[in-house]
């Protein structure tokens, strides 16, 4: 404190300098920040067919203003809005705001814009689109908007800028909150819960994944590269609140990979996998404190509104009345009312927020719950944790529970309403209606396509309006299709979490399972890195750990064997060159091992091969259609020689030689005996193109794994003649220093 | 660690350097939403308060007292809307609507009564003022509260001379001034200036001048329990630790936020250390067993109501009550702007709930969901336990409180809070 005796000193608290330059100065590092309005998903509907989800109320304010507040309260200067279902919804409604209109002189923020991207779909679409404006000088923050959070930022900033002087590929930290294991409510969105590897000491993420229950494998596979850190977390346990806090270089890295959607399972996981190519570095920032969460589904939303009630989110709570014009007080048992609430005698509030000019009639228990303006509520009504938004009317003797009755609801007396019903705009229900309870019921005046939909008199009575609403986009209803109920946004699309009458996937969880029993050389796993730091050596014996024969997903094999196969067919090019650089840069991409390479080309060839002998395509003998396969295409025999063998050594190309069988033994409708002339086909077409020695396919003849089973031995004893014919051909060299080579790595293998 | 460009979150100083660069109804605006947002709270409120008010005076047009007054009284209403748990804002507001009052009369006596030297205030203002801004600040506090004695002496004789035509005070003093309007206008501006400049003055000192009773009031060995000392009360021990050898007692909550941070109140610790004092930590579940060997109980209010009550810090109650108990004197530091002309609220509204996390863990999931946190962070302690209120203008008892409020109020403001409920 100085002890100024001069007034104009004392006045300015601490006149250090004065006015002007400090503004210039605030100038020049001017937080920036943009805010996704829109999240190009479906998870609030039916109530987002008609206001913008961050426009939905959240404990009687619109989510969007606490993203708003939230940026104001970090000292952001500059806003950019990125809107797109109902852009002019939001864009009025922030124009009407006499707080946030740009041009109001009380807005916290120096400048506010909208930007309006006409072909946008995702996300991705919307941060190309910031990257090739070039408004954005310097750091800046990105949030969705439903972001509801408490949190400074100043600390994180400030370590991310410094990391940024240090290294300037440190590009982007993302603000975490660590929510423990037993996180409460659905504090997580359960349906998918997202993996961060963490190194502990430096805060940089190494690898980011997505897991939820429908997934048919229950493992992730970690990077190798990952255990090049000396330490590192791997961490499930973190709420993802959405907020970056980017250089422009992340848009740099959006608008180079031009597919990338979704800000988290591909940016996120895309960027940390391509670490060698782009050499980014990407931090997290995980908090102990504070409050940070996203309204991104309906569970978060109840989550959230809960928190709210019970102040988790101070200052962000309703006696803050953040809004003009709300005047919300505290009253007795935890409860929120905004003036001229009308509590009857003998009705009892509990832990909620009762806006302005609602009347509760006598006898009514409402708990746990938002009820919005002008609500007109009758007597012995019960409601329980549930949302009801600005002016519903609720007869008598009805019952809600856990549901969201948005706004301008009419609700007849004696109805029942039971958990996790959803009930949207406009819609009246007659008195004395039962609502389903399994499933519950989505019901809404508009159909998806934004029609004025029929009313189901069977569901919403006689006098009603509504019907149900159903969803398009994902079947919830056929269990039966395997695909539909694949999708997590399933799990996330409901009010109450279930995993009821969903297929979830029963493998055995294990993270010794790797990927893929040819993939050894990426098996990296657990156990393996505890034994020794040097995985070359361990390879062979970490292979042993794979069990599982069954074919699974997996992006890179799918991708490129794809590729290939098309540029095999295509008529209209002799060249390979393009093919094979779309390989090497998958290759790159998804950081594949030598024998997923292997495997791939195999697969490709052989399927091509395969597809030859079929009579559509000219029905061609084993040994031309092998023919045809490898030489139709210049540069195809050298690509095979050199990535898909990759190496002059024996070894390699018994490798190779096996996964030509066992690529054979995946093919369909391919009956065995022909499959047999084909390996011998495409083993003789690949010693007599030299892409295979008879060193190769002998030690491929003598290896355990070829025989290994009944389908196996069938492959191989279709080749004896072509081996007898080497073996004749060249009998002084079955040289017995291979035998022994082979006996080793069999040893290995049986560890 | 705090690089330049470290911050961008807004605070009352950054608030205040941007005051020339925006428009008033900004600033205000700004403030209203540092105080909902709790970025401003405690004693920086007055403050707050006292600098926007002298933008109000300074910025907005007004062509009469009562135009000034009602500005003034709006923008305060907003703020105390705004942050309900402050009542300091609405006691800043009062000394300020009192204070136009009084300059307004002044003036306006002047203007009856020697009507052709009313240049002469104006010649006199500057000149005299000038005169007193550069004499040294008084540490101790007589002379400051001699001088708010001569204020209010001086007041009340205006107040009665006003009250005499029957008038209210603001329209009885709207009409003559017509035609000297621009004058008067601009000499009134000034002067509520210097006189809201007077009240921060008053606001920053105050720490200072209670400090100044400190060695009068701790005596040497004695054993002084300071409950979650404010700023206030550091000041207080560490000037009377210059002075005298005692030992504090610090107790406080013991929360399990800040179990991994450093100790509690270590700065203070080091301060008073240094100085030779003895410091005991305590949690406060620990306080009873300590009290016996208590000689007095000091801490420090976030607000005194009329009846004498207090509104402090939660936890603090506890401490008073025993200290009540073993009949240990309980001393609260308390300035007298944070003298409230009005009665305690209700229960509800004047315990003050915080954030859950104090106790709980939001990581906790079980816990945060099987249980209702309520963190009470202010609490209210009845005027019986306290013994003395140590303020700016020297030690007090409950007695004297209501003259005290005479001396800072007028009658006309006490009822500002009533205003309130209008939208």
């Amino acid at each position: 404190m100085s002890k100024q005796a001069g007034k104009g000193g004392a006045a300015a608290g601490k006149p250090k300098k004065p006015a002007k330059p400090g503004a210039d100065e605030k100038r020049e590092d001017v937080l920036q920040a943009v805010i996704l309005a829109d999240s190009f998903q479906d998870r609030f509907k039916p109530f987002t067919l008609q206001t913008p989800r961050c426009l939905l109320p959240l404990v009687n304010v619109p989510v969007i203003e606490y993203t708003l507040e939230f940026l104001a309260s970090n000292g952001v200067q500059d806003v950019f809005i990125y809107c797109g279902a109902h852009s002019e919804d939001v864009e009025h409604y922030i124009h009407e705001s006499s707080r946030w209109n740009p041009n109001s002189a009380i807005s916290p923020f120096s400048s506010l814009e909208f930007i309006r991207v006409s072909d946008a779909n995702s996300i991705g679409d919307f941060l190309r689109d910031l990257d090739k404006r070039s408004i954005i000088s310097g750091d800046f923050i990105l949030v969705h908007g439903d972001v509801v959070s408490n949190i400074q930022l100043d600390a994180a900033l400030a370590k991310h800028r410094a990391r940024r002087e240090a290294n300037r590929d440190a590009c982007m930290t993302v603000v975490l909150r660590s929510v423990g294991e037993q996180p409460h409510r659905a504090a997580k969105a359960r349906g998918i819960t997202p993996v961060f590897v963490v190194d502990p000491t430096t805060g940089r993420c190494l690898q980011y994944d997505e897991t939820h229950p429908l997934q048919s494998e229950h493992y992730l596979n970690l990077d190798p590269a990952v255990f090049s850190h000396g330490e590192f977390e791997i961490r499930t346990d973190l709420v993802d609140c959405g907020i970056d806090i980017c250089t422009p270089e992340v848009l740099a890295l959006w608008s180079e990979s031009f597919d990338y959607e979704l800000p988290r399972k591909n940016f996120l996981h895309g960027v940390l996998k391509d670490w060698e190519l782009n050499g980014k570095m990407l931090y997290a920032e995980i908090l102990d404190d504070g409050y940070a969460a996203r309204a991104s589904n309906l569970q978060m939303y109840d989550c959230i509104s809960q928190d709210v009630l019970e102040r988790w989110t101070l200052p962000f709570v309703p006696d803050s009345n953040l809004i003009h014009g709300q005047t919300y007080r505290r009253a007795k048992g935890g409860n929120y009312f905004e003036d001229h609430v009308v509590t009857e005698r003998g009705s009892k509030v509990t832990q909620s927020a009762i806006g302005r000019g609602t009347t509760i009639k006598s006898g009514s228990v409402i708990s746990g719950s938002a009820v919005g303006r002008r609500c007109k509520i009758g007597k012995n009504v019960r409601i329980e944790n549930s949302y009801i938004w600005d002016d519903t009317v609720i007869g008598d003797g009805v019952s809600v529970v856990h549901s969201i009755l948005a706004g301008s609801v009419v609700v007849g007396a004696d109805c029942h309403i039971p958990e996790g019903s959803l009930i949207s705009y406009h819609v009246h229900i007659d008195s004395g209606i039962q609502m389903p309870l399994k499933p519950p019921a989505r019901i809404s005046v508009l159909t998806d396509d934004r029609k004025l939909a029929d009313a189901d008199v069977s569901l919403v009575g006689k006098g009603g309006k509504g019907a149900l609403y159903e969803v398009v986009a994902d079947e919830e209803e056929s269990d039966d299709e395997e695909g539909a109920s694949r999708d997590p946004a399933v799990l996330q699309s409901s009010l109450i979490y279930s995993l009821e009458g969903l297929n979830v996937s029963t493998s055995s969880i294990s993270t010794l399972d790797s990927e893929d029993e040819y993939d050894s050389d990426d098996d990296i796993s657990v156990a393996g890195s505890l034994q020794t730091g040097d995985f070359g050596s361990t390879r062979d014996r970490l292979s042993s750990f794979a069990s599982d024969d069954a074919h699974k997903p997996d992006g890179f094999h799918n991708d490129a064997v794809h590729g290939l196969v098309d540029a095999l067919r295509a008529d209209d090019s002799d060249d390979f060159d393009s093919a094979k650089l779309e390989f090497m840069g998958l290759r790159l991409a998804n950081n594949a091992s030598d024998s997923a390479m292997r495997r791939a080309i195999a697969v490709a060839f052989v399927r091509r091969t395969a597809e030859l002998l079929a009579p559509e395509h000219g029905g061609l003998e084993p040994t031309k259609a092998a023919g045809e396969a490898l030489t139709s295409k210049n540069g195809a025999v050298k690509f095979v020689k050199e990535v898909g063998v990759g190496g002059e050594g024996v070894p390699q190309q018994a490798e190779f030689a096996l996964a030509v069988q066992k690529a054979l033994l995946g093919v369909r409708n391919l009956e065995a005996a022909k499959a047999g002339a084909l390996l011998a086909a495409v083993l003789q077409q690949l010693y007599s193109l030299d892409v295979l020695e008879e060193e190769g396919i002998l030690a491929w003849w003598a290896d355990k794994r070829a025989g290994e089973s009944e389908h196996m031995n069938a492959l191989k004893e279709k080749c004896r003649v072509l081996v007898e014919w080497l073996e004749n051909a060249d009998e002084e060299e079955s040289s017995d220093d291979e035998e022994d080579e082979e006996e080793d790595d069999d040893e290995d293998e049986s560890d | 660690m705090a690089p330049s460009q470290a911050s961008h979150a807004p605070t009352l100083d950054s608030l205040i350097k941007s005051f020339n660069s925006q428009t008033l109804e900004a600033s205000i605006e700004s403030l209203l939403f540092l105080l909902k947002r709790r970025q401003v709270q405690g004693d920086e409120c007055a403050k707050a308060t006292a600098h926007i008010l002298r933008q109000v005076v300074a910025k907005s047009k007004w062509r009469d007292v009562d135009q000034l007054l009602s500005r003034v009284q709006s923008a305060g209403s907003r703020l105390a809307r705004a942050a309900p748990m402050e009542p300091v804002i609405g006691n800043v507001v009062r000394r300020v609507l009192g204070l136009i009052r009084d300059e307004a009369s002044e003036e306006r006596n002047a203007d009856d009564l020697v009507s052709e030297t009313a240049s002469d205030i104006q010649s006199l203002t500057p000149s005299t003022y000038p005169a007193q801004r550069p004499a040294p600040v008084p540490i101790r506090p007589s002379p400051s509260a001699i001088s708010t004695g001569l204020q209010v002496s001086k007041s009340m004789f205006n107040l009665l001379s006003v009250a005499d035509p029957g008038d209210s005070p603001m329209t009885g003093a709207s009409t003559p001034m017509s035609q000297a309007q621009p004058a008067s206008v601009h000499a009134l501006r000034s002067e509520v200036m210097d006189g809201i400049e007077e009240i921060l003055d008053e606001i920053n000192q105050a720490d200072d001048q209670i400090a100044g009773f400190a060695e009068i009031q701790i005596h040497p060995g004695d054993y002084v329990l300071a409950y979650q000392p404010s700023r206030t009360v550091e000041r207080f021990l560490v000037k009377a630790a210059s002075k005298r050898r005692f030992t504090v007692i610090i107790a406080s909550l013991e929360s399990p936020s800040h179990t991994t941070a450093e100790a509690p109140y270590a700065t203070l610790r080091k301060k008073l250390n240094a100085a030779g004092v003895k410091t005991i930590n305590l949690a406060s579940n620990g306080l009873m067993a300590y009290i016996p060997r208590v000689n007095k109980v000091i801490f420090g209010a976030k607000a005194v109501y009329q009846n004498g009550g207090l509104l402090v810090d939660s936890g603090s109650c506890i401490a008073a009550q025993a200290a009540h108990e073993y009949l240990k004197p309980v001393i609260v530091l308390c300035p007298v702007f944070k003298f409230c002309p009005e009665d305690p609220l209700d229960e509800v509204s004047r315990r003050e709930l915080g954030n859950p996390s104090t106790y709980v863990s939001y990581a906790n999931g079980p816990a945060v969901d099987a249980l209702d946190v309520e963190n009470t962070v202010t609490d209210y302690i009845p005027p019986e336990l306290v013994d003395v209120y140590l303020t700016n203008l020297g030690p007090q008892t409950r007695h004297h409180l209501a003259s005290i409020l005479a001396d800072h109020y007028k009658t006309e403001d006490i009822g500002f809070s009533l205003q309130l409920d209008e939208p």
